[in-house]
């Protein structure tokens, strides 16, 4: 049985899509058959961060009102094995999402696939609340900054509320903290929360500190997840983030500002 | 920087490709938005009128679309079954049709269409 993640946040624009696409692509990469969901009806953008635009004929509502097979709507990455992306509709409203056409899906999709990876859209309305009720780990995606830790609050309620675990009184979803957008300068200056700071308000598991990274906006336009991008900060960061979610003890980088000396900065030109 | 990079042709900027991707895709996308989504249902008419010559599983039939600036591709593969399972054309009834599927064969694969620029691909 496959293991299903919400990658989720309450807040928008905190990095939940390129999270989603970084992390099913590092779950792929260590062989596991991964597939990653875009629940954001009407707003389709993971197939643009996934750089599959081009290729989707149908999609997870097309799948969910039987107009089309599972397996035809499912894209298979190029750059990747074991890695599947499944687009969500640019032209239906999320009523399309009901909860049994949702559970049938993933059912079929926990049968053939280690790792569902649902990329939940903003806000507490019913595609976030689809893409979360039937998880069983989430990573809690938040920036530091207050309204985007609040929204993290908020959603962390939900997910101990309104879950099918929480609902049917079955071991809580795992929730893990993966923070974004990090900037260790401004935290030096004391610009910005830090990570003990966010850590103290959620009060739960540290899954990883990804940098704010010029790398991000790279990938992004040309559509490769920046897990991809080894070189960067961000990459890296998310590569050690997806072996510590794999049980992994892997220590944390990329918070403290770094020294760089004469050669590093002559040979490093990427954040 | 080093030297070299001024002899190899400089690859195209990202920011380059992200605006001729969003510009195939918006395309599309803004065609589409007036029309119902078609596709399903060009599915299920082209499935309904091979399937009156032809056994075909469902789901064995792979549907892949590559969108570009100037034409689209749709490619429907439809795997057939083996020779003898195929029926002529004047046998074509699908109701009374004999109980051949115990003896499945090696079936055939066969791309039933690479349409280009045909009926379904939108030129601009």
């Amino acid at each position: 049985m496959g293991k299903i993640i919400v990658m989720t946040s309450g807040k928008g624009g905190v990095g939940k899509t390129t999270s989603s696409a970084a992390f099913a692509t590092g779950l792929a990469l260590r062989g596991f058959k991964t597939v990653v969901i875009d629940f954001d009806v009407g707003l389709r953008n993971l197939d643009l961060v996934m750089g599959c635009e081009r290729r989707v004929v149908f999609d997870f509502i097309n799948v969910i009102n039987g107009e089309a097979r599972l397996n035809q709507a499912l894209i298979k990455d190029k750059r990747v094995d074991n890695l599947y992306i499944l687009p969500t509709s640019q032209t239906r409203d999320k009523d399309a999402l009901t909860k049994e056409g949702v559970e049938r899906i993933l059912d079929e999709l926990q049968k053939e696939f280690d790792y569902i990876v649902c990329d939940s859209p903003a806000g507490i309305e019913r595609g976030a609340l689809m893409s979360l009720y039937f998880a069983d780990h989430a990573v809690i995606v938040t920036n530091p900054e207050v309204s985007s830790v609040r929204d993290s609050d908020r959603i962390l309620g939900v997910l101990n509320s309104k879950s099918r675990r929480a609902e049917q009184g079955l071991e809580p979803v795992t929730q893990q903290l993966l923070l974004t957008r990090y900037d260790p300068e401004r935290v030096e200056k004391g610009e910005m929360l830090k990570v003990d700071d966010v850590l103290e308000i959620l009060a739960i598991p540290l899954l990883g500190v990804i940098p704010e990274s010029q790398a991000v906006l790279r990938a992004s336009n040309i559509g490769m997840p920046v897990i991809l991008d080894e070189n960067s900060n961000a990459g890296q960061a998310y590569l050690d983030a997806v072996g510590r979610f794999l049980g992994e003890d892997v220590e944390h980088r990329f918070t403290k500002v770094e020294k760089k000396g004469l050669f590093s900065r002559l040979l490093r030109r990427t954040a | 920087m080093s030297i070299f990079s001024f002899f190899r042709s400089a690859p195209k900027a990202s920011a380059v490709q992200a605006k001729e991707r969003l510009q195939i895709v918006m395309a599309h996308e803004r065609v589409g938005r007036s029309g119902p989504d078609y596709l399903p249902m060009l599915q299920q008419e082209l499935l309904a009128v091979i399937a009156k010559y032809v056994d075909i599983d469902a789901n064995k039939v792979e549907v892949k679309l590559d969108r570009g600036g100037d034409c689209s591709t749709l490619e429907v593969n439809i795997e057939l079954p083996g020779r003898e399972q195929i029926r002529k054309p004047a046998d074509a009834k699908p109701a009374e049709q004999p109980a051949n599927g115990e003896d499945k064969t090696t079936p055939a694969k066969a791309t039933a269409g690479a349409l280009t620029n045909g009926g379904v691909s939108k030129r601009r």
